[in-house]
């Protein structure tokens, strides 16, 4: 049975792809403006997901990117910046 | 019942901010304005979402959780816009300080 939580995370997975066309064709910090946008959406849909499913043991990916978002995101900005 | 209302009308509202923060990502012309966009999908949208959670679920485990995942969201968006920017305009002028005439200082330069 699809529940709500679910299918609002196929409708936020639907409504990246116009960010995924950024990501794909902008130019370089467009599309890392792209890719922080499409991070956030996708914690949420994890979360969203293991809500849909009652996995509660699946939150932990949602925890797990949420944090990464910030190290990875700082770490590729200041590549972007410094070297590239 | 009531729960399950309140709860759609939430998650309604959180995929409608996804949805117009991505088209409005696509559409702005420069990445500075397009990074104006990114907030709303990064603070607003999952606030709703852990709303709808816990007006589902009531106070429990996996409400935990995603207020956990909200606030980390919430501590890492400000900073990361931040360097973002920086990065931006470091990449077009070579700094990000200006000078008195409106242009970017040179590296090293004071400001």
């Amino acid at each position: 049975m699809v529940t709500v939580f679910v299918a609002a995370a196929i409708a936020m997975l639907i409504g990246i792809i116009p960010a995924g066309i950024v990501l794909s064709r902008g130019n370089l910090m467009a599309a890392v403006v792209a890719y922080e946008f499409i991070t956030s959406v996708m914690v949420m849909v994890l979360a969203l997901l293991a809500q849909g499913f009652q996995r509660s043991g699946l939150f932990e990916l949602a925890v797990l990117l949420a944090v990464l978002m910030f190290g990875s995101g700082l770490v590729f900005v200041r590549t972007l910046e410094r070297w590239l | 019942m009531a729960r399950d209302i309140g709860a759609d009308i939430l998650l309604g509202l959180a995929v409608v901010i996804v949805i117009t923060s991505s088209v409005g990502v696509l559409v702005m012309r420069d990445p500075y304005q397009k990074l104006h966009f990114v907030t709303p999908a990064a603070l607003v949208a999952p606030a709703l979402v852990a709303l709808a959670v816990l007006v589902r679920m009531g106070l429990d485990e996996n409400t935990g959780e995603t207020c956990l995942a909200l606030v980390l969201m919430g501590i890492a968006g400000p900073f990361l816009s931040h360097a973002t920017v920086r990065a931006i305009r470091i990449r077009e002028t070579g700094d990000w300080r200006l000078r008195k005439g409106g242009q970017a200082a040179a590296e090293g330069e004071p400001s």
